[in-house]
């Protein structure tokens, strides 16, 4: 049977029981004007709102690529044999509005600006019999794109 | 509000010192601006010290190296612009009568830092998978797609820095033959396309400024021009769509081009008014950018600037003249006093080998993650 997986951080986003299910982005949506954040927080940022009236919600899973890279440098913190060449970074674009910047799967050749990628979960280490997980995204294969 | 200068100024070679201590390295470059001033410990009304990594307390032990004058001595910390924004408090309570003489001092081990953290920091925050190497290197990328930027215009700015560093004898980075734009590209990769070449080293080391009365300038040193700083902001991230909250992020862009705006202003002078600029080039896409953002050249005219050498010694604006981050070195705290150091001595025509001519006007720009953006304007008479 498969560790239970757990949040390297809590607060950032979800970790599906259904290990096919992808994970959305723990946020923050203003009540007054309606702009969208993540992290979550309890003001609003627009200098012209400040609304205390926030609400959580969950955003993704899907964005489209902004920026990428690929560090040569093996993960922080990770024991994950995938993770010791280096790994892709991304500014991903979610549809609800906000800019997040989170590790990417794949090759840098894989990547491409404007591409629709797909949130998923990816062990960083074992750590007492459970999987410690961050969110990354994956570029989606063009044939999946419309779905 | 009174005139401001920069009286004395003193370095400690930025460098990876393992066997000296921020007492020492403060020490030796604290006097050597003191006897640049021509003044003695006992003339200092008050101290700001920038540390960053140093532990709590460091500040107000260090001072202590200088004599128990019980003089207020206050730290700043705000990242890597730190020695920026210590520098900006005794510039403005100068200017604001609180005192007359007042000593900055910045200095750092990020050395010892950097070992702490390998060993055995739990990476508890989203923020620890992104290095600042990374952020940069998302610029770059982006760059590349918006404005047909190659990979070469980056490693001329890591060339361009790291020679101008070999007339420099406070560099951290010597290299013994002129760098070329090959030998950028070939050191190792960071994170594509940013090589260690266009990456600012890990060091330690120590700045220190003595700020002022402008008056007092004249009479202690009447043999040398005197160096005002006629303009100082401090600004911090302004809410915008696509605003980054996590990672190590500075930015966004408008806060450059808020805070030069600001300082042109105060200074009654254009971008055009500048014969040297410093900037934080902890990655040469900074740099790239801040050319843009600083005003230095139109938006979109960068690559086209670097490949007329624009920036270079001798071009229209020469940028980074002392080796910048790359080559000069970011050991943190002192930092930007090292800025300070340098556009003191090019306009006073001290600057050696690497002097630009008839220097009149510097500015020094630094970036602080989280983020904020500090810049000074000095004018010499």
């Amino acid at each position: 049977m498969a560790n239970p997986r757990v949040p390297i951080k809590a607060g950032y986003f979800t970790v599906p029981d259904d290990p096919n299910e992808p994970p959305k982005f723990l946020g923050t949506k203003c009540q007054s004007c309606g702009e969208h954040y993540w992290p979550r927080r309890a003001i609003c940022a627009r200098p012209e709102c400040l609304s205390e009236r926030t609400a959580d919600v969950e955003m993704g899973p899907r964005g489209t690529l902004y920026s990428y890279t690929f560090v040569h440098l093996p993960l922080f913190g990770s024991t994950n044999l995938e993770h010791m060449d280096g790994y892709g970074v991304g500014q991903v674009d979610l549809p609800e509005g906000p800019r997040v910047q989170v590790p990417l799967a794949g090759k840098q050749g894989e990547f491409r600006i404007g591409q629709t990628l797909q949130a998923e979960l990816d062990t960083l280490r074992e750590d007492g019999g459970r999987d410690l997980v961050i969110i990354r995204f994956r570029p989606v294969k063009q044939s999946e794109v419309a779905q | 509000m009174r005139d401001v200068a920069v009286l004395g100024v003193g370095m400690y070679r930025f460098g990876m010192w393992s066997d000296v201590t921020n007492a020492t390295m403060a020490r030796e470059a604290g006097m050597m601006a003191l006897r640049d001033a021509g003044l003695s410990f006992r003339d200092v009304n008050a101290s700001y010290v920038g540390h960053i990594f140093a532990q709590v307390m460091s500040g107000v032990r260090v001072m202590k190296e200088f004599g128990l004058t019980g003089i207020p001595v206050q730290r700043i910390e705000n990242a890597s612009a730190t020695g920026s924004a210590a520098f900006r408090e005794a510039c403005l309570q100068v200017a604001a009568g609180t005192y007359d003489v007042v000593m900055v001092l910045g200095f750092d081990k990020m050395s010892a830092m950097i070992q702490q953290s390998t060993q055995g920091t739990a990476p508890e925050n989203m923020e620890d998978a992104i290095l600042p190497a990374g952020f940069f290197a998302l610029w770059a990328t982006r760059r590349m797609h918006e404005r047909g930027m190659k990979v070469e215009h980056l490693a001329k700015i890591g060339a361009k820095n790291f020679n101008n560093g070999a007339l420099n004898p406070m560099s951290q980075r010597q290299a013994d033959k002129p760098v070329t734009v090959e030998k950028v590209l070939a050191s190792r990769m960071v994170a594509w396309p940013l090589t260690t070449m266009m990456s600012c080293p890990i060091g330690d080391g120590a700045a220190c400024a003595i700020v002022g009365r402008a008056d007092l300038a004249k009479k202690l040193r009447p043999d040398r021009p005197v160096v005002r700083v006629v303009a100082s902001t401090l600004q911090s991230e302004k809410y915008a769509k696509g605003h980054l909250f996590v990672g190590p992020v500075v930015g966004p862009a408008q806060m450059s081009i808020d805070s030069s705006k600001a300082v042109y202003e105060e200074a009654g002078i254009g971008p055009e008014d500048l014969d040297l600029v410093q900037v934080h080039d902890a990655f040469a896409i900074e740099e790239l950018e801040y050319y843009e953002l600083l005003g230095l050249c139109k938006p979109g005219d960068a690559e086209k600037c670097i490949e007329q050498g624009d920036f270079e010694l001798g071009g229209r604006v020469a940028v980074s003249t002392d080796g910048g981050l790359i080559a000069r070195g970011h050991p943190g705290g002192p930092t930007g006093l090292a800025q300070i150091w340098e556009t003191t001595l090019q306009l006073r025509g001290e600057a050696g080998k690497r002097q630009v001519k008839d220097a009149r006007i510097g500015m020094c720009h630094m970036m602080g993650g989280g983020s904020v953006c500090v810049i000074h304007l000095l004018q010499r008479d």
